[in-house]
């Protein structure tokens, strides 16, 4: 293991760490545009440059590796120098248009012009060379003047997708990136181009002008998308949600994130939430949370063990905890699988990210039991009218075609719904759930990894995370959860369940806690290794 | 210790001669402002009050010479005002050298405070102020004024520009200088992340 100095701090790194990588774990940044934690080294930007004892000329930090001894200088006089001049020549043709850029308040060349920088243009902004602007590529914008030619799109197309779209074309100063003909990016992960680009060249057509970065407060998250559970930020202003980014994993997404998970947040501040509880009479009549949940809990009474509860795996751990304590206190039959989630949890639909379940908590259904009775006995002894009540913590099961006639014959179909829609005429209590993005929680990914994701929005109206509205029912039921926040919920969960022995939030921080043993259900270890 | 006792004379006999200078002052102003002409005030709201070039009265969003809004919807007025007045939605222009453009651009009049941030903060001379101080309405809608509004108000043609800008310059030598200033002598630099800000520091 090389020992090594950087501006003065010693440390001991593994033996092919870069400087630059070794400067990160000191907290020393050093500048650069085409170096990418998860993208190969290119080299090609030269900001990255370091003065070197024993070195007779500066080197680039990415691409050289610490051996024992070394002495770096980050910020001595050469080396700042050399960071000046660097700037400068990037910043020859550079357009200067911050004020229309997107990137502006997250862009390496102004971040580092601020620190390294400051000089004056030694070129008239007239005098520059023009290059192609506002160039659609389908999700993706491109303005080749603003490019810094790092080439990071470049790797990122070949390395992570495969599909090489992008290339330079021209030479010397007219040297720009393009797709052939400029045709538009058509695989599902061209976010990520916008966010692997250092500067304002490659900008993402959804958050086109909608929201300067600065006002953007972000959260910490998890995508529930699919069984693949990518870590991610969600960027809100004044409670309404602007933008989903990728928050660095290395176990899990590294640093990207599909298109698809991008355009959830669309669904967050849709019109179409549910924002009351509800109950179906002659017709539909809005009630306070707190009547529908004594309805419900004098319903369950009535039914006296006469009951099936169905889970669901867009649910959280702490939700799903609730919900079988619900099930448990009425006697009721239990299950979550709807059209069989867990046959596909380790399904991949490409080499990158995406998972045939679109669930992102059917492992965490596996582990707490919730798959208990089935959804085939559930569903016959709805059709042999013996169930007086049948609560679904999702809407996933109003929308089986198949299950409708089983369904009209149970007396009370309560259902906990996020948004609206045609199949929650089928229920007879609708109660209003918060999203993910509205709620605290965890999930457990394909790899049995328990991640954190934190509440970023308010719910609007009455809606409530699922796990309250179990708990108020049980409240009214006479048999009280007895936690007040999600956090209690799960050193709950982790006392239940020997797996999760010892967990909280705190020790989920960052990247997540990956379950010791080979799981419940489907988890095998030989699928771990596949997956 | 001794105890010094002031004695005051309670035994004021009440003068003529105070109260005539009184009123001598009462009549020398009187004679002077009705009919020297010699008023320090004026028969508001007939007459106006000439006010300095630097006045920051109600705002103007200037125009190029097809009409359309100058403004590029950067949001630095929005991102430096105080009052946080200032509402903006930016749009795509066709033209591909300006981009984008203001669809929404709001101050509420009632909550700004006429500092003149934004005016500084502009780097299109977009934004200016008039010397329009007449802030009157029967509804506080009526003083949310709108980007069209801002742009073209029949009033505000006979009240001079207030502040603006003086001498233009989009690269502003005197800005780097402070900030080089900022850099040196205190360590700060805006903009980056707490590390490379404390190193300099060293």
């Amino acid at each position: 293991m090389p020992k090594c100095t950087i501006d003065g701090k010693q440390i001991e790194v593994a033996a092919g760490t870069t400087v630059i990588q070794a400067a990160e774990l000191l907290g020393i940044h050093i500048p650069h545009f085409c170096w990418h934690p998860d993208l190969p080294v290119d080299g090609n930007c030269r900001m990255c440059l370091v003065e070197i004892e024993k070195m007779p000329k500066l080197q680039i930090a990415c691409n050289t590796q610490v051996t024992d001894g070394m002495v770096v200088q980050t910020e001595s006089p050469k080396a700042a120098e050399a960071h000046r001049t660097t700037l400068e020549f990037l910043l020859v043709n550079h357009p200067i248009d911050c004020p229309v850029c997107d990137q502006a308040g997250e862009c390496y060349l102004q971040d580092n012009y601020m620190a390294h920088g400051l000089h004056e243009s030694k070129v008239e902004l007239e005098d520059k060379v023009r290059k192609r602007k506002v160039v659609d590529l389908g999700p993706i914008m491109l303005d080749a003047e603003r490019c810094v030619l790092c080439s990071r799109c470049l790797r990122f197309e070949k390395e992570v997708t495969g599909t090489n779209s992008f290339e330079f074309v021209n030479r010397g100063d007219n040297t720009q990136i393009s797709t052939f003909e400029n045709r538009p990016i058509t695989h599902e992960y061209a976010g990520n181009l916008a966010d692997v680009c250092p500067v304002g060249a490659l900008l993402s057509h959804d958050f086109r002008f909608k929201m300067r970065v600065w006002f953007l407060k972000s959260h910490e998250s998890v995508c529930p998308g699919c069984s693949t559970g990518c870590n991610l930020f969600v960027d809100e202003r004044d409670g309404e949600v602007q933008r989903l980014r990728p928050r660095r994993n290395p176990d899990v997404n590294k640093s990207w994130l599909c298109d698809p998970g991008r355009a959830l947040y669309h669904a967050i501040g849709s019109q179409t939430r549910v924002t009351g509880a509800r109950v179906k009479g002659a017709v539909w009549e809005g009630v306070s949370l707190a009547d529908a949940a004594q309805r419900v809990a004098a319903a369950l009474k009535e039914a006296a063990g006469a009951s099936a509860f169905l889970a669901s795996p867009q649910a959280s751990n702490e939700d799903l905890f609730a919900f079988r304590a619900l099930a448990e206190a009425a006697g009721g039959r239990l299950d979550f699988r709807v059209g069989s989630p867990e046959a596909r949890l380790r399904e991949r639909l490409d080499n990158v990210l995406q998972r045939a379940d679109r669930n992102p908590n059917t492992q965490g259904c596996l582990d707490l039991g919730l798959g208990r009775d089935g959804v085939g006995a559930i569903l016959a002894a709805c059709a042999a009218g013996q169930l007086k009540a049948l609560v679904l913590q999702g809407p996933e099961l109003l929308r089986v075609p198949e299950a409708a006639d089983a369904l009209a014959k149970v007396p009370l179909v309560v259902v906990m719904a996020t948004h609206e829609g045609p199949e929650l005429e089928r229920a007879s209590v609708v109660l209003p759930a918060a999203v993910w993005a509205e709620a605290e929680g965890t999930f457990t990914n394909y790899q049995r990894r328990v991640q954190r994701f934190r509440g970023a929005v308010p719910p609007p109206g009455d809606a409530r995370a699922r796990w309250e509205l179990a708990a108020a029912v049980l409240e009214a039921f006479g048999r009280p959860l007895g936690a007040t926040s999600a956090r209690e919920l799960f050193v709950r969960v982790a006392a239940a369940h020997a797996d999760y022995a010892g967990l909280d939030y705190r020790a989920l921080a960052g990247s997540g806690r990956v379950l010791p043993g080979a799981g419940s259900g489907v988890a095998g270890s030989a699928q771990e290794a596949r997956a | 210790m001794a105890v010094s006792v002031v004695v005051v004379d309670r035994n004021l006999r009440p003068g003529v001669g105070p109260i005539l200078k009184g009123f001598w002052v009462t009549f020398k102003n009187f004679v002077e402002s009705a009919f020297l002409g010699k008023a320090a005030t004026i028969q508001y709201p007939e007459q106006k009050r000439q006010v300095s070039s630097r006045y920051r009265g109600i705002h103007i969003l200037t125009q190029r010479e097809d009409g359309t809004p100058k403004c590029v919807a950067c949001y630095m007025c929005a991102t430096v005002c105080p009052a946080e007045c200032i509402y903006i939605e930016a749009g795509e222009r066709p033209e591909k050298t300006i981009e984008k453009y203001p669809t929404r651009f709001e101050i509420d009049l009632l909550r700004c405070v006429y500092c003149g941030f934004c005016v500084d903060a502009c780097p299109e001379e977009a934004i200016i102020m008039s010397g329009e101080n007449n802030l009157v309405g029967t509804s506080r809608e009526e003083l949310l004024i709108d980007r069209d509004r801002l742009m073209a108000r029949s009033e505000l043609v006979e009240h001079e520009a207030g502040y603006r800008p003086v001498d233009h310059d989009v690269r502003r030598p005197v800005r780097i200088a402070a900030l080089e200033r900022l850099r040196d002598e205190h360590g700060i630099v805006p903009g980056m992340p707490q590390g490379s800000g404390a190193r300099r520091q060293r």
